[in-house]
């Protein structure tokens, strides 16, 4: 049952992309994301722990096509959608 | 980046919206999330990994101290490891017969607060599913060669503990002061994919 | 630290377990057989806190080494990872 994130070992993903690529975020959005999942964890919405496991839970084939922060925001709704924060679909507006 | 965003402004619209509801909802305010972006980018530098290398290699005492607990040796010089919650820093000492080199084959646990935000490679499936298996094979993309005797160490965050790897000391640099030792200390480096 | 299960040096093995949620021990480093570094200190347990329950146990975290050998089958170098005390048992020769 391990996961997608879980790739210790894994052979295929070829050589690694050395560029030395020093801007954290690609994307205005992507740096949003990054700091409301800070506060959400913060505020005890949910913990690191639950984060990490939500990320996980991105069906493989999806995982792999997201960009990071795609599944930070996978994972952000994912959790307050299960938690009731946001009602289910309401982020589709 | 793995990936890419062909959806750019999709996500973007739903995550100003999901920021709305936040703020709607009370749950965080705007000008919080940005002084959090602001906070995270003015620390984007390894200079902070950089300053306690130096110090190391001037210091034995400090070196000691540094290499028996990272986590209470850093503050020695008003850093942290830092994190969402409580990290533990382990540093790594490489020598003239050991090499380490630091991955997080789960997810991308990294010494942010002293090392800045972390290069896209060391986030990539490629990194971390190969660096465990085949370290100098993936040590020579980054063309380091390391001679056959050196034993090479890989550490996987797997838990809270952080790790920075202590570089050896560039051979002529005796007649260096400590600020300008820690500007020869280069981010990959301290993660281990680059001597010095 | 006294109560610690093991101490530096310990032979132990890693349990082959593969849970359906959030874990820390990944796919590579089950049951394999390394040594003990190390405690690392005492945290709460991850794959509990991962399902968003309150009822994590605390335990300690060790540093164990592994030969690559024994992960992969070759290799000369050596793989440490920070394991949860319940992630172990003692290695039986």
């Amino acid at each position: 049952m391990a996961r997608m994130n879980d790739v210790g070992g894994m052979q295929g993903f070829g050589p690694v992309d050395t560029t030395d690529d020093t801007a954290p975020f690609h994307a205005d959005w992507e740096a949003r994301v990054f700091a409301l999942n800070g506060a959400l964890i913060a505020q005890k919405v949910y913990n690191l722990d639950e984060f990490r496991d939500a990320v996980e839970s991105m069906p493989p084939a999806e995982y792999l096509a997201a960009s990071y922060y795609e599944r930070w925001f996978f994972a952000i709704r994912t959790l307050l959608e299960r938690k009731g924060v946001v009602a289910a679909g309401e982020l589709d507006d | 980046m793995t990936g890419t965003t062909h959806s750019d402004a999709l996500i973007s619209r739903r995550v100003r919206r999901l920021e709305t509801l936040l703020e709607e909802r009370g749950i965080v305010t705007g000008a919080a999330v940005d002084e959090a972006i602001d906070a995270f980018l003015t620390g984007a530098s390894a200079a902070g990994g950089a300053r306690v290398v130096a110090r190391a290699w001037t210091d034995p005492g400090f070196r000691e101290r540094l290499l028996a607990d990272g986590t209470e040796a850093v503050t020695e010089l008003g850093l942290s490891a830092g994190g969402v919650q409580p990290q533990r820093l382990r540093v790594v000492e490489n020598t003239a017969g050991t090499h380490n080199i630091v991955v997080c084959t789960l997810c991308s646990c990294y010494p942010v607060r002293l090392l800045g935000p972390s290069p896209s490679w060391y986030k990539s499936e490629a990194y971390r599913s190969r660096v465990v298996r085949e370290p100098r094979a993936v040590l020579a993309e980054f063309g380091l060669v390391l001679p056959p005797d050196v034993a090479v160490t890989v550490w996987d965050s797997t838990s809270e503990t952080r790790y920075m790897v202590l570089p050896r000391r560039p051979a002529g640099t005796e007649h260096l002061d400590e600020p300008a030792l820690a500007s020869l200390v280069t981010r990959n480096a301290l993660i281990g994919t680059a001597a010095l | 630290m006294t109560d610690d299960r093991y101490a530096p040096g310990a032979r132990v093995r890693t349990v082959h377990h593969d849970p359906p949620h959030h874990t820390r021990l990944p796919r590579y480093a089950r049951g394999k057989r390394g040594t003990v570094i190390e405690p690392e200190g005492r945290a709460p347990l991850a794959d509990v806190r991962a399902q968003g329950r309150d009822d994590w146990p605390v335990e300690q975290v060790y540093a164990v080494r592994f030969a690559a050998r024994d992960l992969w089958g070759e290799g000369e170098h050596h793989v440490v990872l920070d394991l949860f005390e319940s992630y172990l048992e003692d290695d039986q020769p």
